[in-house]
């Protein structure tokens, strides 16, 4: 009986198992179906010199494509071949690489030779370095020279120079508009009621920190945080950047995990370890790596004092606007108050690298040539503010020479440049090539109410800024080491912050021990070797 | 105390571990909704525990207006169908041989297949195996690569060697061909077990992604845990975008996150009290009598 | 049997077999010649067959990394403490289930018991953070409200290795019902009725027929499970895991990740990996020995 029964109900799954198959092989055709002409916006025209070919680009897939927009066939793809495929014969076909499994994606596609794009990139200059290494990339030297005018013009000699090893341009790095990375700021609303200045040393930061926690300004008792930390680059890097002596001139090593081997690192430690054990900063900065916590602090109006990434508090339903809802009449002022006693009590500070990622062309592809002419394309005429700030009259207006977002612009021509960013690959932000410009197209991407803070942190973002130092050959103990000793860094912050302060130099020997002998020691003398050569 | 006191004890002590452990597990869930319902302002100042605060149906309306989004849930639950019936098919196919002591090889077999739970060649020669077999980006990528899982066809055999040998060499004795036995016999009797894998194999590929990002170029094939992926990793502030500086995309707010957390959960969660069924008791007792 | 009457006979069931066993050579086996890049200076443009071999160096390489032998123990730590705590607790959950009577609960709280394997590590690492941070988190705010000391419950040895625990008991002990409660459909009722009438109790009817009749099922659980007692899941240690208590957090998966694949030393991954897969067959293969001895269950 129950046997009976249980074998119609399996007959049943079955067939239903079997037609889901059938269902889904006629689906699968149609998918390879219709992506096999991506981007084909405009007309076949077949030249009469020579074949039609295929370029490939890679283009970050961040999953925010809005509909009817997808990631290979949308407004920009479709420009892209129609002002620049057509007229050269090129079919361009973008690969979409998840943003956050883009090297692994890009490992794979390295080490498969059919299918990697003929133009890639990444931020990360260990896996340029590597793949440079193990002689994967093209020197585009002279394709460069006969191809890309243009692009060499908009990059400029410093930029492209990121991408050069042993003379060889084995990199096109893109070019960053805005170098100015950190701001710090401070409740002014605290300060007023305590009657506190604003404080403009990290002496008087220290004071005024400590003022904030005995008199607690906020009323919020156990709440109250001094000073918001997460161990995020930008809260810590700004603390420990004015502290360290740079190596030469304005210039400190490239990595995050080198900042252990600069002298005056200790000091930096000592202060956080001060810090935490007077109950100065969030007691749980250890486990915020993303700022979650940190976020919330401070839309809740719980710190008094932090540093973050320039701007990133302006965006719309960001911190301002929260914290301004939340509490009233709290007010943000934006402060430069670190200095460093090792450069002349100037505010030392990082900046990013001129370059933005970099554009590698692999050795397996055929295309070196189609691929400059493209990446010379997008640096010529109006091309990146078309694809930045979209059409004139639709998406912005010329304001003072540059595109300013109409405040009424549609919501489809709006969405239509969800990816402008990724597609303009070799500029990080909107440049104009004038920094007073750049500025102010940066400003003109936040709300207009921000407009005076932004402008305050741009300037301090730029003040007293150390970069990163270049070497003409990567530094091989980098990409062998670097992920271990970044992590052990923040073991160090994290241990020796919480120590008690008489263990303090005890556990800081111990851990730059172990950093040492996790690699630091080869580091640190390739490092020293190579500053020499300079 | 009586026998019925002491029973009643122990159903009421059963009853409230259970319960407990029940809201423990609902809680975590509640949390996620009552995100995909509150304003950005009381997420973001940490407001949200269990209940919406600031309702609204936004997230939803911005969802469920995603015709990407609602195409690619169709796509997966058909993928996850067909993927399904195929296992299930392959899985019962090794299983019931190898149950039968007899069979001449089948240590070699067992160990062969054991080898595979151990032993994989890496990322890189199965994206090459995946392109010489031109499957990159169809949907046969995401489905044959995981046909049978080895951890799935062990428990199978383990459940089969349960079923009373008596039975089955009945039927054999009967004349009924091995096809037939495993037809008209086995499985029937597994029922409960066939759903539980059936089960195990739909909630892996539903929940799967890691296999799209690597073989999957199309958006038109990207399953609906890949854009939940993109959705929740790919805007998460980490290192890897830190130095994207001005370029840096403006965060998806959380109530969305929450929102196609929830979209992308309920249809898989909505299988198993579908399944349950065929969680029958005594279903072996019967065919023993019968 | 001569070999022609036994192909005879038993064709059909090679014949079954033939199609998973293909699947198996080709999508399982045919990649393997990948485990070759353990002994070679692995280089991604000169592809697995152009790069050089070099011998077991990679190996020593490992084998004299500190970092390795901590991950390795910790790996061992948690798969032990996982097994003790995580692995009978579906198995309990189960029986209670069983045990009981009313249906629709029964039915609501299977399926709500199950709903924490759907949520990704990403959000329930959010929600940990939320409940057990020490200045912000809940139940330390519920601690100070009682005028208790709060715990460190994520960034000291001890309550981060409870929370460790706690949390994988919490995500995986529904979803690891489903099997037992399959297994238990096989029960004899006759027996039940029978123990009654002996006047047994619960908690013996439970321990004397509800247990040995899923133990088939337990023991297969446990040989799989010991066959996976060096390798580890990522996303747990990664995700609750955190700086503080890295010395116990880091294990071979974590590891691996750092050293091998985010830095692109595929080499180095390959080996640990390679050095996982044979502890894993010997456990997987004597478990089985050892089981089959002693219980006269086994996976083989």
């Amino acid at each position: 009986m129950t046997v009976n029964a249980n074998q119609k109900v399996l007959k049943k799954a079955l067939g239903v198992g079997l037609s889901a198959v059938m269902g889904m092989s006629l689906l699968a055709g149609c998918g390879s179906d219709s992506n096999g002409n991506t981007a084909n916006g405009g007309s076949a025209v077949e030249g009469d010199n020579g074949k039609r070919v295929t370029l490939k680009v890679e283009v970050f897939d961040r999953g925010n494509s809005p509909a009817p927009h997808t990631i290979t066939n949308n407004f920009l793809t479709q420009m892209v071949q129609e002002r620049f495929g057509d007229p050269n014969n090129i079919d361009v076909e973008f690969v979409p690489v998840q943003r956050s499994e883009e090297v692994t994606k890009l490992n794979v596609l390295m080490a498969s030779n059919t299918d990697v794009p003929d133009i890639v990139f990444t931020y990360d200059s260990s896996v340029f370095y590597r793949y440079a290494q193990q002689g994967g990339l093209t020197d585009v030297g002279a394709i460069l020279d006969e191809h890309g005018p243009n692009l060499k013009k908009f990059l400029g000699e410093e930029t492209l120079s990121y991408g050069q090893i042993d003379g060889k341009q084995l990199s096109i790095p893109g070019k960053r508009a805005v170098t100015g990375r950190y701001s710090s700021y401070i409740r002014q609303d605290w300060l007023d009621k305590l009657g506190l200045p604003v404080p403009t040393t990290t002496d008087e930061l220290y004071t005024t920190l400590k003022a904030f926690k005995d008199k607690d300004p906020g009323g919020l008792g156990s709440k109250n945080i001094p000073m918001g930390m997460a161990l995020a680059p930008a809260q810590f890097e700004t603390l420990i950047y004015s502290f360290i002596k740079p190596v030469k001139g304005d210039l400190t090593y490239g990595q995050r995990y080198e900042l252990p081997l600069h002298e005056g690192f200790k000091d930096a430690m000592q202060f956080l370890n001060k810090l935490y054990n007077e109950g100065l900063i969030s007691k749980d900065f250890s486990l915020d790596e993303d700022k979650t916590q940190l976020g919330k602090d401070l839309n809740n109006g719980y710190v008094g004092y932090w540093s973050d990434d320039v701007g990133n508090l302006a965006y719309a339903d960001g911190t301002l606007d929260v914290l301004y809802a939340n509490v009233e009449g709290s007010k943000i002022s934006a402060v430069d108050t670190y200095t460093n006693a090792n450069v002349d009590n100037k505010h030392i500070k990082s900046r990013y690298a001129s370059n933005g990622m970099y554009i590698m062309i692999p050795k397996s592809s055929k295309r070196a040539v189609e691929a400059v002419k493209y990446l010379d394309w997008m640096a010529s005429d109006d091309n990146l503010v078309l694809m930045y700030s979209g059409v004139e009259g639709e998406n912005y207006d010329l304001v003072d020479g540059i595109p300013v977002v109409k405040p009424d612009v549609s919501k489809e021509f709006a969405d239509r440049l969800f990816n402008g960013g990724d597609m303009a690959i070799i500029s990080n932000g909107k440049n104009f090539g004038d920094q007073e410009l750049n500025q102010k197209a940066w400003i003109s991407g936040f709300p207009e109410r921000h407009k005076e803070i932004l402008e305050q942190s741009y300037a301090i973002a730029n003040t007293d800024t150390v970069g990163p130092i270049v070497f003409s050959k990567p530094i091989e103990a980098e990409p062998k080491y670097g992920t271990t000793l970044n992590d052990k860094l923040a073991v160090i912050m994290v241990k020796t912050a919480m120590a008690k302060p008489e263990q303090f130099d005890a556990v800081y020997e111990q851990e730059m021990k172990d950093f040492m002998s996790l690699g630091g020691t080869q580091l640190k003398e390739e490092l020293e070797a190579a500053l020499k050569d300079l | 105390m009586s026998e019925r006191t002491s029973n009643r004890i122990f159903d009421i002590v059963i009853v409230t571990c259970v319960a407990l452990f029940v809201l423990f597990c609902l809680a975590p869930f509640l949390h996620v909704i009552a995100v995909s319902l509150s304003s950005n302002r009381a997420i973001t100042s940490g407001e949200v525990t269990l209940f919406p605060i600031e309702l609204n149906w936004k997230a939803y309306a911005q969802v469920f207006s995603d015709n990407a989004m609602i195409r690619s849930l169709g796509y997966t639950v058909l993928l996850t169908a067909a993927t399904t019936g195929l296992c299930m098919l392959f899985t019962i196919a090794a299983a019931y041989p190898l149950t039968k002591g007899y069979l001449k090889g089948r240590k070699t077999f067992m160990v062969i297949i054991i080898i595979t739970m151990f032993f994989s060649g890496g990322i890189i020669p199965e994206y090459l195996l995946m392109r010489d077999l031109r499957l990159l980006d169809s949907t046969w990528a995401l489905i044959l690569p995981g046909l049978v899982s080895p951890f799935n066809l062990i428990i199978l055999i383990s459940f089969f060697n349960n079923i009373p040998q008596s039975l089955e060499e009945s039927a054999e004795i009967d004349g009924s061909s091995f096809f037939r036995t495993l037809m008209s016999v086995v499985l029937p009797l597994s029922m409960p077990v066939l759903a539980t894998l059936a089960l195990f194999y739909a909630v892996g590929r539903w929940n799967g992604f890691q296999d799209a990002l690597m073989y999957i170029n199309s958006p038109e094939l990207y399953p609906l845990q890949l854009k939940l992926f993109q959705m929740v990793q790919n805007n998460m502030v980490s290192e890897l975008t830190q130095m994207e500086g001005a370029n840096r995309t403006p965060l998806t707010p959380e109530s969305l996150k929450a929102a196609t957390v929830i979209f992308a959960t309920v249809p898989i969660l909505a299988v198993y009290p579908w399944l349950q069924k065929y969680f029958v008791s005594g279903v072996m007792l019967g065919a023993v009598k019968g | 049997m001569s070999k022609v009457s036994y192909l005879k006979r038993y064709w059909q069931l090679y014949a079954l077999l033939s199609l998973p066993m293909i699947y198996f050579f080709i999508f399982r086996y045919g990649p393997m010649y990948g485990v070759q890049i353990a002994f070679k200076d692995f280089n991604l443009f000169q592809g697995i067959g152009g790069s050089e071999w070099i011998g077991f160096d990679a190996f020593r390489e490992v084998f004299n990394l500190r970092e390795f032998y901590t991950a390795l123990r910790n790996t061992f730590m948690l798969n032990f403490l996982d097994l003790l705590v995580s692995f009978p607790a579906p198995i309990i959950l189960a029986i209670m289930l069983y045990e009981i009577k009313g249906v629709w609960f029964k039915k609501i709280s299977q399926t709500i018991l199950y709903i924490p394997h759907f949520i990704s590590w990403v959000i329930i690492g959010g929600i940990v953070y939320q409940l057990f941070g020490n200045q912000s988190g809940m139940v330390n705010g519920v601690l100070e409200g009682l005028g208790l000391s709060p715990i460190p419950f994520l960034t000291e040895k001890g309550p981060w290795l409870v929370t460790y625990l706690f949390t994988g008991v919490w995500q995986s002990a529904g979803w690891g019902t489903i099997l037992y409660l399959a297994a238990l459909t096989g029960v004899n009722r006759e027996l039940f009725e029978a123990a009654e009438v002996d006047g047994a109790t619960r908690m013996k009817k439970i321990w004397y027929i509800t247990l040995p009749s899923i133990k088939p099922t337990i023991v297969t659980l446990l040989i799989l499970n010991l066959g996976k007692m060096v390798s580890i899941g990522f996303d747990r240690p990664y995700i609750i895991g955190n700086t503080a208590v890295r010395e116990y957090s880091d294990v071979l998966s974590t590891f691996v990740y750092r050293v091998g694949l985010e830095s692109g030393q595929y080499t180095l991954a390959t080996v640990v990996g390679l050095f996982q897969a044979v502890v894993g067959l010997v456990f997987i293969l004597g478990s089985n020995y050892i089981s089959k001895k002693m219980t006269g269950n086994g996976i083989i």
